[in-house]
């Protein structure tokens, strides 16, 4: 038996559930009632929906940003020489990512209501209740929350590989802490930025549970719009477009992102 | 030349990691314009020193002057002091020029500078030309040029160098030994070297310091450490010896290998055991009935300039080099002359001391 047969079953799976579903969006896609058509795209020029669109992008570039905040200095800290070994913190980090996605969102749903502990803080401390259900700041928090520990591994393990010494050299030759960060550390962490703003884009632009649950409805993002095409209005057609007018976006960032990263040294999805 | 100024002074210094002493109780200085070996085997504490004096490690007792001035707690970005590095730790994201460049542009050294000091630095290491290469496109003794130039280009008054040529191969490291030497000479700047490379260190020191176990076991120039070693530790790391025991009969008559023979040492006292060392070129081979003691050939090697023969003598299989290529199984007569003739205090006596 030769060694490639073993590939067979994936090759298989992959043929049944992406290339063949793959095919159907195309063909949706450019077509109406079985006839060849762009109307589809043509309809997504509308002004509701490319503000959906540039919202969501908007959005999505928000939170990564958020997160390469918070997330690198978790990372330089997680991967500084006194924690290398210690990998109990480590796992804090990971812990919460084997609770399941939908029960964190809830979970600062009853964090965040008018009665949540937030407010009945606030009030007890003076200040009074506040609005934060059903906000823009609450999508944004749910989506930082979620999607920091993709930001957070790939720099770390980009952090936790690198050599020590070339700290030692650029103290050496006169660099001190700051200045070693700026010239050395950070410039040689890139790769591990570029996956980890990759691997928290993409799905933050794509999201849709959490503005649902978080947002309440009151704004969309393109995630809902494919999803309400799919199951509310039935347009299959106009849902499949704007799929791949999504695919096409993130295929172009992609492009973009991997040019800072040329070796493909980043291997921070290894980790989780 | 050398000058008689003490540049750096370490006084009574220790380093000790988890509970482990690596440096124990290090009295040393070094002059200006000196080339100090730090030599020893692995474990010997020599680049722990070398760390310590850079900066990167703190001593656990102990003090480190650098002109006089306490520098024990500076940090390394505060020390006029460069260091190069074993693996030469070059920074893979810059080219060599702004590798070379990294110290003079955070010394915030104008830019018209930089380049012509840089481009000097590079013309001196044989390296013109590579400015734009990155460090991955070098080959190992380019990048150990690079990592020699952007240590040298900061003009530091001392530079630290930790078995630079390690992983250099033979002929390579050959001809940088005369280069670093000649660098050293010509720019005037202290260099204290780490190797475990006793052959290394005779060819290029002004002054070898021998350490084992983080202690130090003799300092001198490499031509005395190699005529008078202190000890059979010395002896057996630098160059080759045949290390015996004896027992000093009184001054100048030492009993080994069982025969009476004249030395040149004295005041061990009477009957003292004492180890006798004699390097391989120092035991003469003739006729049978001449010299001292009668033995056998038992093996021949060649070496190059002169033979390697291994020499039977009752007990005593003797190493014994010579221009002379004596046959295997071929009976000899063996000497040494009482200048050939090292004794030494019993190494677990001179530890004591």
């Amino acid at each position: 038996m030769k060694r490639s047969s073993f590939a067979f079953p994936y090759g298989l799976w992959m043929l049944m559930f992406t290339v063949v579903p793959i095919f159907l969006i195309f063909y949706y896609a450019f077509t109406f009632m079985g006839e060849f058509t762009l109307e589809n795209f043509q309809m997504f020029l509308e002004p509701e929906f490319l503000g959906i669109l540039g919202h969501s992008l908007y959005l999505a570039a928000l939170c990564t940003a958020l997160c390469l905040l918070v997330g690198y200095p978790a990372a330089l800290f997680l991967a500084g020489r006194d924690f290398k070994r210690s990998h109990i913190i480590v796992v804090l980090f990971v812990i919460p990512m084997w609770m399941n996605f939908l029960l964190r969102t809830y979970a600062w749903m009853t964090l965040l209501e008018d009665t949540g502990i937030i407010n009945r803080f606030l009030e007890w401390i003076g200040i009074g209740r506040k609005k934060l259900m059903y906000t823009e700041s609450a999508v944004l928090m749910g989506m930082v929350y979620n999607f920091l520990p993709f930001m957070v591994f790939p720099v770390y393990s980009v952090l936790a590989k690198s050599d020590y010494r070339l700290i030692e050299a650029a103290n050496d030759l006169g660099a001190n802490g700051a200045v070693t960060f700026w010239r050395v550390t950070l410039p040689l962490s890139v790769p591990g930025i570029v996956s980890g703003v990759t691997m928290v884009f993409m799905p933050a632009v794509t999201t849709f549970v959490i503005p649902r649950l978080l947002g309440g409805g009151t704004f969309m993002m393109f995630g809902d719009l494919i999803e309400n095409q799919f199951l509310t209005v039935g347009d299959w057609n106009f849902g499949s477009a704007l799929s791949l007018i999504m695919m096409a976006l993130i295929l172009v960032s992609i492009g973009i992102l991997n040019r800072f990263d040329p070796d493909g040294q980043a291997e921070g999805s290894g980790v989780l | 030349m050398v000058e008689d100024l003490r540049l750096i002074e370490l006084v009574g210094v220790s380093k000790e990691f988890d509970g482990c002493e690596a440096v124990s109780n290090m009295n040393l200085y070094i002059r200006k314009k000196e080339f100090v070996t730090l030599l020893g085997p692995s474990g010997c504490g020599k680049t722990t020193t070398l760390r310590m004096i850079g900066g990167f490690e703190t001593p656990t007792r102990g003090q480190i002057l650098f002109g006089g001035q306490d520098i024990t707690n500076v940090p390394p970005y505060r020390r006029r002091v460069n260091t190069v590095f074993q693996k030469y730790a070059l920074f893979p994201h810059l080219n060599v020029f702004d590798n070379v460049a990294f110290g003079l542009t955070i010394a915030k050294v104008p830019k018209a500078d930089i380049r012509r000091r840089v481009e000097a630095m590079l013309e001196m290491v044989g390296l013109k030309g590579f400015e734009k290469r990155g460090i991955d496109a070098l080959s190992g003794g380019q990048q150990q040029r690079v990592a020699i130039a952007r240590a040298l280009v900061n003009e530091p008054e001392v530079l630290l160098l930790d078995e630079p040529l390690g992983a250099l191969d033979q002929r390579l490291r050959k001809d940088m030994q005369l280069e670093l030497k000649k660098m050293q000479q010509r720019l005037g700047i202290t260099f204290l070297y780490v190797t475990h490379d006793q052959e290394e260190a005779l060819t290029m020191s002004d002054t070898i310091v021998i350490m084992k176990g983080g202690h130090i076991q003799q300092i001198g120039k490499p031509k005395a450490i190699y005529d008078e070693p202190a000890n059979a530790f010395v002896a057996d790391f630098i160059g080759e010896s045949n290390i015996l025991d004896g027992v000093m009969e009184r001054d100048c008559l030492v009993r080994f290998a069982g025969h009476e023979f004249t030395c040149v040492d004295g005041g061990f006292g009477a009957n003292a055991p004492v180890d006798v060392v004699v390097r391989p070129e120092d035991v003469l081979l003739g006729e049978v009935g001449e010299g001292m003691l009668r033995g056998t050939v038992r093996s021949v090697l060649f070496k190059g300039v002169h033979w390697r023969m291994m020499v039977q003598t009752g007990d005593t299989l003797w190493k014994v080099d010579s221009t002379q290529m004596l046959p295997e199984g071929s009976a000899v007569g063996v000497s040494i002359v009482p200048d050939g003739i090292h004794i030494m205090h019993k190494m677990e006596e001179a530890a004591k001391e």
